[in-house]
């Protein structure tokens, strides 16, 4: 008996197990026998155990070597690395499809270990609808797309993964990147349960978005990998060229994003519900659309992954999809009136309405630009493609005005916001922007459009950082340090400061895409021993090329010194390495070193034997940045997710109180199982973040309390927002 | 027990008020904006399309020495020549039916190796080799379908 063998019965075994699960779900659902539920929790938990075994069968099929599984010898030889060899598990096309059957199951499983925060009548229905994702998954998979397949005749050695593939980088990317989109499906299952039972209130709200944070959050960390990953290993000196599967990977990215925004204006003020449940089909329409694209081979892209019927069924998929999603929402349509209206533009409302104008415009632009080909074709009969120019000129600018409407945001009220509030919020960042805007040109950078970038850029990051100074001010006034007043803030208020740490990072990137787009200099030199080259206040000196062979690999360096501001920094060795199964496929060894916030890149294209070489370097101002503003969204987007602990009541002595159902207030059904009334008092509240506007206390309410309530002292309910409004 | 097709409780407001949903101002900002995008979509796309062609409607193209397009096509074995002193590289790239010459100066791709999928942008007089400006070559495909031999 084979691996295989227990890889191919599991998964038949998983197949079973999810449609048994959306029929059980779904008969309990509707017949309301919650016995036929629990049997349903504890068959997805089923599927996972059987996709994990099938998963850890591949996975031994590669590290025992069974060169009798087609997938194996494809993927793997002798000579590889384990982990390499272990990775390439979800190197392939099948591997990647059970390596996505696998990360839904366990995501499901999750669900189900949780499924007590989750409100009770959406949990089968959420059930029903992942299982049927993951039907059609385990369908391709034991069908067209089977990992398990057996050659006729074993080989006596693999073919091995290409030399490109065998990186760090490709160790972790395609893994995110794929959880990412898989991750998609949970938001998705909670908005065709919302639309089943009709169920779109606070509880719901709080559920979905917790889910589609941590999607975010994966599609994050997804997307600043492959750029990483591309910076470090390909050699064109950029991190992002707008390629279709880029692409691709960004526009459910767009959609998630402008989802977490507006599901804020429904939890307010009970609106944009139907833009709402627009936004997450979308999002996951977008990844399977993603996938569809990438492995159908309809784009041309530069990631080249197979041409097989593969791309049929997940376009099939997502016609079902979209049928479906499309037909509950008329179906569910009456009821998803808004309960308030829009007041005025000079509003939080109406800055997250333009986040969201904005975000979907950016998503449906790159969208087009990756289509054109197809859609060049169709109505003109000739393909015509559009490059990184389009996406540049046409992203760019509103991604520019998307961190202005950032930075003014926050800084606007529920509602309407006075223009004294305004102009008081206003001053300090717009001070840093016009500081930035005076002196980067005499810093001597002069053009215009990046200066116009950088003042944004330092308009938004002044207005973040003057917030989170109001309120370590006021926190300190009343007794704490300041260091750990920042850190109370954060524990108190995760949504809010785990919100400005994004936009921070968003901001770091910004700067750091605009100074490598605008300020990058590149310089190709052909250089003998002894002979140097000037780039940017760079100088390098060549010595010559060191060749060094390993019974598996040759390794060809060229031998550098770095002078800067006249003195040596230090030597670099960029080169390249041959492996001897992949004779006419060297990889780059790129040596990248950053001085302060500059990188110098530099690529050894060419050689002629120890003592000749042609290099190409990059001077590639900010891009650290680059890297660092997405660590830094990936931390925020962690901190807005993480689940606040139910926090336990403390009394609070009370002047005057207005005793009102508190139930109300802490309306997002956080303080589930009978926690009780806060009474909110009419004290101060001793964070500073206000704009001048009236209380808004929950949707329905208008204005009910003169002062805004207290969240500081007293157990803050979890959609913990702002302590005012 | 909740049923599962229950009425959201929330829904006390009556039916009858039949209220503007959207106050001008956000109509007309809305518009503003989605008419900003597209324009700009539009401009670019006008500005930056790049006719993308086979080898075979390449010989048919007379537009081809004053715009530049693209073409793409699998590098012909043996017809790799390096020209080390002027940095060029000059190849053959093929759809199945017809061949094309190119000569490219730049940067090569490591991927680059006779039979893979490149993408060639620049001019074409109809004489002569294909003037690449730039060559993108087909990342390994990690997904191919392709069964290994002994």
């Amino acid at each position: 008996m084979y691996f295989s063998d227990i890889g191919i019965i599991s998964l038949i075994l998983a197949l079973g197990f999810a449609v048994f699960t959306m029929v059980v779900a779904t008969l309990g659902a509707t017949r309301e026998l919650p016995q036929l539920v629990a049997s349903a929790k504890r068959s997805v938990l089923t599927v996972a155990f059987f996709l994990i075994l099938a998963s850890a069968a591949l996975i031994a099929s590669f590290l025992t070597h069974d060169f009798g599984v087609s997938y194996v010898a494809q993927h793997s030889n002798l000579a590889m690395p384990w982990y390499y060899t272990a990775s390439a598990f979800y190197g392939g096309q099948e591997g990647s499809l059970l390596y996505w059957a696998l990360m839904l199951s366990i995501f499901s499983a999750i669900f189900v270990f949780t499924a007590k925060r989750a409100p009770t009548v959406l949990v089968p229905y959420v059930m029903a609808t992942l299982m049927g994702i993951e039907t059609f998954l385990l369908i391709v998979l034991t069908t067209v797309s089977n990992p398990f397949v057996r050659l006729p005749v074993p080989l006596a050695d693999g073919v091995g993964l290409n030399p490109l593939l065998m990186d760090p980088g490709m160790l972790i990317h395609p893994p995110m990147l794929l959880m990412g989109y898989m991750s998609f499906s949970v938001p998705f299952a909670f908005a065709v349960a919302a639309m089943i039972t009709g169920k779109l209130d606070s509880e719901w709200l709080r559920s979905i978005r917790g889910w589609m944070l941590a999607a975010w959050s994966i599609q994050t960390l997804g997307l600043v990998l492959g750029a990483w990953w591309a910076y470090h290993v390909l050699g064109w000196g950029g991190y992002w060229g707008w390629d279709p599967v880029e692409n691709a990977a960004l526009l459910p990215w767009l959609t998630a994003t402008a989802f977490l925004h507006s599901s804020m204006v429904q939890e307010r003020r009970g609106m944009l519900k139907v833009w709402n449940l627009s936004l997450v089909i979308a999002s996951f329409a977008l990844s399977i659309f993603g996938t569809f694209e990438v492995r159908s081979g309809i784009i041309n892209s530069v990631h080249s992954f197979a041409y097989s019927a593969i791309g049929a069924y997940f376009l099939a998929f997502l016609v079902i999809v979209i049928v479906f999603s499309i037909g509950l929402f008329i179906f569910r349509l009456p009821k998803l009136q808004p309960e308030q209206e829009f007041d005025s533009v000079i509003s939080r409302e109406g800055s997250f309405l333009l986040n969201n104008l904005l975000l979907v415009g950016a998503m449906f632009a790159t969208l087009w630009g990756t289509l054109f080909p197809l859609i060049s074709n169709a109505v003109r009969h000739e393909t015509l493609t559009v490059g990184p120019p389009f996406y540049n000129q046409v992203d760019g600018p509103i991604f520019i005005v998307l961190i202005l409407a950032m930075g003014i945001g926050p800084l606007l009220a529920w509602r309407h916001t006075s223009t004294r509030a305004l102009r008081r919020n206003l001053g300090i960042p717009a001070l840093a922007a016009a500081i930035c805007a005076a002196v980067l040109p005499l810093l001597g950078i002069r053009d215009i459009w990046a200066n116009i970038a950088f003042a944004v850029c330092s308009f938004s990051a002044g207005a973040i950082l003057y917030e989170m100074w109001r309120g370590v001010r006021v926190r300190h006034r009343h007794g704490e340090p300041y260091l750990f007043a920042l850190y109370m803030l954060f524990e108190r208020y995760r949504q809010r400061y785990g919100g400005y740490l994004v936009h921070l990072g968003l901001v770091m990137l910004a700067v750091g895409i605009i100074g490598s787009h605008f300020f990058q200099v590149q310089q190709d030199a052909v250089l003998k021993p002894g002979q140097k080259m000037d780039v940017a206040g760079y100088k390098l000196v060549y010595f010559g090329n060191i060749d060094r062979t390993y019974p598996d690999v040759e390794i060809l360096t060229a031998q550098l010194q770095v002078w800067h501001d006249g003195q040596l920094q230090q030597y670099i060795y960029p080169g390249r390495q041959l492996y001897a199964r992949f004779a006419n496929q060297p990889t780059s060894l790129i040596s990248i070193t950053t001085y302060g916030l500059t990188d110098l890149y530099v690529f050894l294209a060419n050689w002629n034997g120890l003592s000749e070489a042609t290099i190409r370097v990059f001077v590639n101002p900010l891009v650290p940045l680059v890297w660092l503003g997405g660590i830094v969204m990936l931390l925020g987007g962690i901190i807005c997710w993480w689940p606040q602990r139910r926090k336990r009541l403390v009394s609070v002595i009370v002047p005057h109180t207005e005793k009102e159902p508190a139930s109300e207030r802490v309306g997002a059904g956080a303080v589930s199982g009978g926690e009780g009334a806060l009474a909110p008092p009419s004290v101060e509240s001793i964070i500073g973040h206000s704009d001048g506007s009236k209380a808004e206390v929950a949707p329905g309410r208008e204005g009910t309390l003169a002062s805004p309530p207290v969240g500081v002292l007293s157990g803050v309910p979890e959609n913990d927002e702002e302590a005012t409004t | 027990m909740q049923t599962a097709v229950s009425v959201p409780q929330e829904e006390e407001k009556p039916e009858s008020r039949r209220r503007r949903r959207l106050p001008i101002s956000f109509i007309l900002g809305g518009l503003a904006i989605l008419g900003a995008v597209i324009y700009l979509v539009y401009a670019n796309t006008q500005a930056n399309a790049v006719y993308y062609f086979t080898v075979s409607e390449l010989k048919n193209c007379s537009i081809c020495s004053s715009q530049s397009v693209r073409v793409a096509g699998v590098v012909q074995a043996g017809s790799v020549v390096h020209n080390d002193q002027q940095q060029q590289i000059s190849f053959v790239i093929s759809d199945g039916g017809h061949s094309l010459p190119v000569v490219y100066s730049g940067i090569v791709p490591d991927i680059f190796n006779p039979g893979i999928t490149v993408v060639v942008e620049g001019h074409y007089t109809g004489q002569g080799p294909f003037q690449a400006q730039m060559l993108l070559a087909k990342c390994p495909s990690k997904f191919q379908a392709a069964t290994p031999g002994p």
